[in-house]
């Protein structure tokens, strides 16, 4: 499943050394928007989120994982990452960001199956350090394919 | 002895740490029927001291968890550090004197 939602088109790599967090949190979700998976609301639901509640997406060393309320605009489960290759601070310098999974529900069930892929996919250090170090999208499909079969 | 993970929206990193968890109740060869462990994953909003006796949570939500007893909270400052939720647990385990590797 993990293998099908992340794809050439939902996962990205950026140079860009001039975004903020919020940016970082649209561009990933880019895709998603463009393919209907989320709506423009939902993009936005995700940011008021951490404005509100703060950087408590940050669910590991780099890795950040946003998400909203499935009623807040969201159409089917989809994944999307971005890969920033200068850190971004989310919210704060104690959270810098490279790895921007931005992930949707349609309930509160459906997408555990890739919440459990993915897990298994962040818990393998190994596995995490090469995507940190990936240089190119292409990179990155590969060695989450190559995990994740 | 209940644990349950906690999250802003409960659909998502909550759902992680309660698998990292139940995993390391596993590898810790915790009998949790004998023991009467349950793992379960809730939003912020829905979670009240009666629901579970442990609330591990990913550290900045602390503060939502207000009405909760802090010897009850559990801080987590990776969701997905295996290594980190291991030692919360075992803590947890030791507290309850429960038996584990």
């Amino acid at each position: 499943m993990l293998n099908d939602l992340l794809n050439q088109e939902t996962v990205q790599l950026t140079d860009a050394t001039d975004l903020s967090w919020e940016t970082a949190i649209r561009l990933a979700a880019k895709p998603l928007v463009a393919n209907g998976s989320v709506t423009e609301q939902y993009v936005n639901s995700m940011i008021d989120v951490v404005n509100d509640q703060g950087p408590y997406i940050n669910i590991g060393d780099h890795i950040a994982l946003a998400h909203t309320r499935p009623e807040n605009g969201s159409n089917r489960i989809s994944l999307a990452l971005l890969k920033t290759n200068h850190d971004i601070a989310l919210v704060n310098q104690y959270h810098p960001i490279t790895l921007w999974f931005v992930l949707s529900a349609v309930d509160s069930e459906s997408h555990l199956e890739v919440i459990k892929q993915l897990m298994t996919l962040l818990t393998n250090e190994a596995t995490v350090k090469q995507l940190m170090a990936a240089s190119s999208a292409e990179d990155l499909l590969t060695i989450i394919h190559s995990r994740n079969e | 002895m209940k644990i349950l993970a906690v999250c802003q929206s409960g659909l998502g990193s909550s759902f992680m740490v309660q698998m990292n968890v139940q995993q390391i109740l596993k590898d810790e060869n915790v009998d949790v029927d004998a023991n009467d462990i349950t793992v379960d994953h809730s939003d912020v909003g829905s979670a009240t001291a009666d629901s579970a006796d442990y609330f591990f949570v990913e550290s900045t939500l602390a503060d939502a968890l207000g009405s909760i007893p802090k010897e009850r909270i559990v801080l987590l400052k990776s969701l997905i550090d295996k290594k980190e939720t291991a030692e919360h647990v075992n803590y947890v385990l030791d507290n309850e004197n429960i038996a584990h590797d």
